[in-house]
């Protein structure tokens, strides 16, 4: 099952809500993809990892989006 | 400078006693630099530290709900241990209808008054009469922002835990059959709060 994020077009607190329910349903060490178009996404996600341990693989400005893998460290 | 030449034993008595003088400054020394560490210390094992975020709840109007229910399903994602605290109107806000409830004279006036639920509720700010709430829900969805709803069973979802003050909902003449459907949804007084809230990073007053 792809657990992946799709979060475009919807506004804070959702890309990060939906990355945090994403995140328990995938194993440790998998990644997940977050695609989001809300402005605040790349510091929101940047401090969620922070916050929660989870790794920032990396993020990335797309056409018109953004886009996030994280991977579960725990 | 003669007169303050001492015998010899005499200033063996001195120099002790400028030793001693200097142990004792140099004790008071090590205590004010221990001081910031000890300090630290006391900020990093007391209270404010834990990862919680306590929020109180008092405004029953639509805007001031999205901000209280945006910030607590954002520090549940961020895996933050959230309490929700609903008191005077943000009590109301939280009614539902339920029709054939035994109350008295003055609670029905205040049945009528109050709104019923989440999607009866005025805005703090430019509500028009009612035209305001309708206006900023048809802006929401069109800019996917979570409607309060949405953003309730996200809370529960996350484990958002919902208190609800009691004696608001003796004032107001609420009954727990009219409250809203949320798991562990629990009643409590000003002690549990405090109880909650004291050793948390955050509160807040919405």
């Amino acid at each position: 099952m792809n657990n992946d994020v799709d979060a475009r077009g919807k506004s804070c607190p959702l890309p990060i809500v939906l990355t945090a329910k994403a995140v328990r349903q995938i194993a440790v060490g998998q990644e997940l993809v977050i695609k989001a178009d809300d402005r605040a996404f790349l510091p929101d996600i940047e401090a969620w990892c922070k916050k929660t341990g989870h790794a920032l693989v990396r993020s990335a400005s797309r056409d018109g989006y953004f886009e996030a893998v994280v991977r579960r460290t725990a | 400078m003669d007169g303050n030449i001492a015998p010899e034993g005499d200033g063996d008595a001195r120099l002790r006693s400028i030793e001693a003088e200097l142990a004792l400054l140099r004790a008071k020394l090590e205590q004010v630099g221990a001081l910031p560490a000890a300090q630290g210390l006391a900020l990093s094992t007391g209270a404010g530290q834990e990862d919680k975020l306590s929020l109180i709840v008092f405004s029953g109007s639509l805007d001031r709900l999205i901000a209280a229910f945006v910030l607590a399903t954002g520090a549940a994602a961020m895996g933050m241990q959230v309490s929700m605290f609903f008191t005077f109107w943000g009590t109301a806000a939280l009614r539902r209808d339920a029709p054939n409830l035994q109350k008295s004279w003055l609670e029905r006036m205040f049945g009528w008054m109050l709104p019923k639920g989440s999607r009866r509720l005025p805005l703090s700010q430019m509500n028009m009469g009612g035209g305001g709430p309708l206006m900023i829900r048809y802006i929401m969805k069109q800019k996917g922002v979570a409607s309060v709803e949405e953003m309730v069973e996200l809370a529960a979802e996350l484990g958002v835990v919902i208190h609800v003050c009691s004696m608001s909902m003796e004032l107001l003449g609420m009954k727990e059959a009219e409250m809203l459907d949320y798991p562990g949804l629990s009643y409590c007084g000003v002690a549990k709060f405090l109880e909650t809230a004291a050793p948390g990073k955050i509160t807040l007053f919405v």
